[in-house]
């Protein structure tokens, strides 16, 4: 039987250095992170805080400065670990001067995957992602959106256990939006597990199961989503068809009980509260967690 | 033909060392066994392993590293107590040790290539292994060096061993998609432009049309086909890391031997279309370009003095020159032969270096003679060359000619009008090999102490010696010109002064062994000669195939600037890789020089040495005086030299894997020197593969 932790990072940290081994970024922290079996894990950060750095570490694309990055409890140097993930960068990196076919039997055959699955894969994919009509244009011809769209189906061609997406809807409209979020659902409902990044906390939001929040390389905040946005010491009351007469009187009721009304509007995102939150905290008091919330 | 490409005993000598054929394995068991046990072997174990998961342990990693270290010690310790033993002492051991092995691998097995090569194999892995060790040792501890050295060793060859034959075709496909995407057309385009404006350019009127075609052509190619490879291949990976297309192919199951395998065989798949290409185009080329025919009419022919009753027997030869096409005419002698209908010289003097068949047509009173195409022009002569001696003016024998002064010169002089003989050995002459007579060219330097008729060549004469009995015969006179191949035949029967008719094989060749010799007949004046300077021409071999023969000496040299580019393309930026690549290319045309340099082969010393020369204007053959100053320019020019030697030794010798220079002057490229060298490109290309491979290896990918 398999272990259900996916990923693991123990102590995980990266210093940039430049070409004469002066430190230049300390872009990584000390992170420990987890990521279960049929999860969808978020890397949620402003830009430039580290998200990019943990998912190239452990894709072994990057060398840790100290500790480990485990996947599939084998080391992230170790090729073989490759045959059941699949990656889609930060921007498509593909071979502009191939076309969509192309493309897909290429990476295909990189898997070593015989001939004849892989022409159904390829055909199967392109359709997925609504390429159909352009899969004999080269890329270069491609819009942004629909290169993002390729790459996606580049990341698929395995049927991977392991789906790395690195800003899986920047560049897209919002219909594309709507379909990679259908989509990474609809990954997990056939039992995928997904690591995914990105600044879009409205993303974040409606698919992942648990989050990590990154800021300037260390680890602020983690948990599952319903939890996080579970503001333990704040009761939100909503209700309808209330009298003026009958606000009052709850009101009333609430500072009796040494309560305090914030408001009784509709509540704004709360993840993005959350997140505005920890980035101010952190840059008052740098290099501590922000608040003890639970990790389950 | 065929016989020259499967004469592999040289090949086989130069591999193996000379001997090979005593050994107990040549004898006893048939060699193709033995290599069929060992292949047979080597399958499956590279099936055990790629069927093994995973990578090696840590454990494994800890007796590789621990087996290697001590394997080290004992070699480096053994080799000082070695070197500090006595000579004699040294002696008895070898005796004892080395030469028992002789009976197993033959005598002088260690002079063979493969010998040096394991060696350097061996010397090349333990300087890599001993390298990673003290740096992983400063950097994380000596134990932790200790495991992951030894893991990655392990792995490498598991990597390697694991490759995957679809991956690397992908890979390799790829690789050409994107040399076509960098327009790899522009390069031919530009080739079929040069060869149109040498159309222009080439002279017509050189005594040799054939060579300067054939020299402009694989010249032209060459430098072409290798700038090419050095770009494609030099820039490829650093782009594939600045796009961050890399990445992608990366997180794929991809294997680094397969990523710089698959870019080696991708790149090569493109120049050999490209050298094909170019090959054929050149080939039709130079035909066309020496194709051409003279015309003869009766008005160009002049009758030659003769007998009235010849005159009326119409027996007269005629004489005259061709029309003048190419910038030359031939001289041709038509004279009718017996029957009246034909003639007795069926083709045109030769000119240029070939000749044209003459055919006569007569109707009614009216003759027309007809020249055909040229014959003669494109050859790949298979020369048998002997071993050379001299004899000095008194006859006697001695090592060398003498030398008229100029020092840099490689051949040696012979003084005319004395005894003083340049003498041929020659080996394994067969009579069957040479069924009318022996056919010998030379090619002479001529040494003159007073002008004379400058016109006129030099008189000497040839003769053949029974290196046994030590009868000789003399052969003929000759009038020698300067640098001009000049064809003698050896007819098989030879008459002497005293009239009496002695046969070539029975008489002179001893054991297939038979010496020319060559004297200068006039007083005061010097024929220089060197080894190569004469030859028995057995047969020819077909041009076109030695055309072929020299494109893949071409093709082994753009493999080895591919695989060079490639590794230099595998930790450099772009124009670093380029240029790094084309240093080596450089260094390796001049490493043979390096390597007299570093050997002190050259006169006037090492670079210091030199300048101390220049600063006290010594002589380059003189001493110096010792002293501080050039003890310490010694020293520090035997460690230039050190250095010196260890790169030419490293860089592929590019200038000798040249074969233009065969196939432009008319010789054949024998076929043990390609197979040498196609070992010698493997040899050279199979290190820098696994170099290249640690290099990406261990270097980080996204940085
Ligand atoms: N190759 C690199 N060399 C030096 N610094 C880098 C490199 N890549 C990223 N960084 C720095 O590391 C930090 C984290 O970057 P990244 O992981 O890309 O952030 P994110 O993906 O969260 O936007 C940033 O400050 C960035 O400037
Ligand atoms: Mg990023």
């Amino acid at each position: 039987m398999q272990s259900d932790v996916i990923i693991e990072t123990r102590n995980l940290t990266k210093v940039y250095r430049d070409f004469w081994g002066r430190k230049k970024v300390h872009a990584l922290k000390a992170l420990d992170l987890e990521v279960r079996r049929g999860e969808i894990f978020g890397l949620l950060g402003p830009n430039g805080s580290g998200k990019t750095t943990t998912i190239k570490l452990i894709l072994g694309l990057l060398f840790p400065t100290a500790g480990q990055a485990l996947v599939f409890d084998r080391d992230a140097s170790d090729v073989s670990k490759n045959e059941r993930i699949g990656y889609l960068p930060e921007e498509s990196y593909l071979y502009k001067f191939l076309n969509a076919e192309e493309t897909l039997d290429f990476y295909g055959r990189l898997f070593d995957i015989p001939r004849a699955v892989r022409r159904q894969r390829v055909a199967d994919l392109i359709e997925m992602v609504g390429l159909n009509w352009a899969k004999r244009r080269q890329l270069k011809e491609y819009s942004k959106g629909m290169t993002r769209r390729i790459g996606l189906a580049q990341a698929l061609i395995n049927d991977p256990e392991l789906i790395v997406l690195d800003e899986p809807t920047s560049g897209l409209d919002p219909m594309g939006t709507r379909e990679m979020k259908d989509l990474i659902l609809k990954l997990r409902e056939e039992g995928k597990t997904v690591l995914m990044c990105s600044h879009l906390l409205a993303d974040v939001q409606d698919v992942c199961d648990r989050i990590a929040i990154l800021y300037q390389g260390e680890l602020k905040e983690m948990g599952r989503v319903d939890s996080l946005l579970k503001v333990r010491d704040v009761t939100e009351i909503r209700a309808s068809g209330l009298s003026a007469v009958a606000q009052e009187e709850i009101r009333q009721a609430i500072e009796r009980h040494q309560g305090q009304v914030l408001s009784l509007d509709n509540p704004v995102t709360t993840l993005e509260d959350l997140f505005v939150n920890i980035i101010r905290e952190s840059e008052e008091h740098p290099g501590r967690r922000v608040r003890g919330v639970s990790q389950k | 033909m065929v016989v020259d490409l499967i004469d592999v005993t040289p090949f086989l000598t130069w591999l193996f060392g000379p001997g090979w054929t005593e050994g107990f394995l040549f004898h006893t068991l048939p060699l193709s066994v033995f290599l069929l046990v060992m292949l047979g072997g080597l399958v499956w174990l590279v099936r055990a392993i790629r069927a093994k998961e995973g990578l090696t342990s840590p454990t494994v990693g800890v007796w590789i590293s621990v087996t290697l270290t001590a394997a080290i010690l004992v070699l480096l310790i053994g080799l000082t107590v070695w070197k500090s033993l006595p000579a004699e002492t040294t002696a008895s051991i070898s005796a004892k040790f080395v030469q028992p092995l002789g009976w197993l691998l033959g005598n002088q097995w260690y002079a063979g290539a493969a010998y040096q090569w394991l060696k350097t194999a061996i010397g090349a892995t333990g300087l890599v292994f001993a390298t990673a060790l003290l740096i992983l040792a400063l950097r994380r501890g000596p134990r932790e060096a200790f495991v992951v050295t030894g893991q990655s060793l392990g792995d490498t060859v598991l990597d390697v061993l694991r490759m995957s034959p679809r991956r690397v075709a992908a890979l390799a496909l790829l690789a050409v998609k994107e040399s076509i995407r960098r327009r790899v057309v522009v390069v031919f385009a530009l080739f079929i432009l040069l060869l149109l404006f040498a159309g222009w350019y080439l002279d017509p009127q050189s005594v040799d049309p054939a060579r300067l075609y054939l020299d402009f052509v694989l010249t032209a190619t060459t430098y072409l086909v290798l700038l090419l490879a050095l770009f494609i291949s030099a820039l490829s990976l650093p782009a594939d890391i600045k796009n961050r297309t890399l990445y992608t192919i990366v997180t794929k199951p991809v294997r680094t031997s397969e990523i710089i395998l698959g870019r080696i065989l991708g790149f090569l798949t493109v120049a050999t279309v490209l050298l094909v290409a170019m090959g054929g185009i050149s080939y039709l080329f130079v035909l066309r370009g020496l194709a051409h025919e003279h015309e003869l009419t009766a008005d160009l022919l002049q009758p030659a003095e003769g007998t009235k009753a010849e005159k009326d027997a119409k027996q007269i030869a005629l004489r005259g020159a061709t029309s003048r096409v190419h910038h030359h005419r031939h001289k041709v002698t038509i004279t009718p032969d017996a029957s009246g209908a034909g003639i007795v010289e069926r083709e045109t003097q030769p000119e240029q270096g070939h000749v044209h068949p003459i055919k006569v047509r007569t109707e009614g009173n009216q003759t027309a003679y007809e020249i055909g195409r040229e014959q003669g022009m494109l050859l790949a002569r298979v020369p048998v060359y002997g071993k050379l001696s001299f004899r000095d003016r008194t006859g006697q024998p001695t090592e060398k000619g003498i030398s008229v002064g100029d020092e840099w010169t490689y051949r040696s002089y012979i003084e005319g009008g004395t005894l003083a003989a340049a003498v041929w050995s020659f080996e394994g002459l067969r009579s069957e090999d040479f069924p009318e007579h022996l056919p010998v060219e030379l090619s002479i330097e001529i040494f003159r102490t007073y002008k004379g008729n400058i016109e006129k060549g030099i008189l000497g004469s040839l003769s053949v010696r029974n290196p046994k009995t030590g009868k000789k015969v003399e052969v003929r006179f000759f009038e020698g010109k300067e640098f001009v191949i000049d064809v003698q035949q050896i007819p098989r029967r030879l008459s002497t002064p005293d009239g009496k008719t002695v046969d070539l094989f029975k008489d002179m060749v001893d054991e297939g062994k038979l010496e020319v010799w060559l004297q200068c007949a006039e007083p005061m004046q010097y024929f220089g000669v060197a080894q190569g300077d004469l030859y028995l021409r057995a047969r020819d071999a077909s041009f076109f195939l030695n055309f072929v023969k020299g494109y893949v000496g071409i093709w082994l040299q753009t493999a080895i600037v591919i695989a060079l580019g490639v590794l230099f393309s595998t930790f450099l930026s772009a124009p670093v890789a380029v240029l790094a690549t084309l240093g080596a290319i450089f260094g390796g045309f001049f490493s043979d020089f390096m390597y007299r340099l570093a050997t002190g082969k050259t006169y006037g010393g090492g670079p210091f040495e030199s300048i101390i020369r220049l600063v006290t204007q010594a002589n380059v053959t003189s001493e110096l005086e010792p002293g501080l100053r050039t003890n310490v320019a010694k020293t520090l020019d035997q460690i230039v030299e050190f250095g010196m030697r260890l790169l030419a030794s490293v860089l592929p010798d590019f200038s000798r894997f040249n074969f233009a220079e065969f196939v432009a002057s008319g010789f054949n490229i024998p076929g043990d020197t390609l197979m040498a060298y196609t070992c010698r490109t493997l040899g050279f290309v199979i290190p820098i593969f696994v170099a290249a491979y640690l290099c990406l290896k261990n270097r980080e990918v996204a940085q």
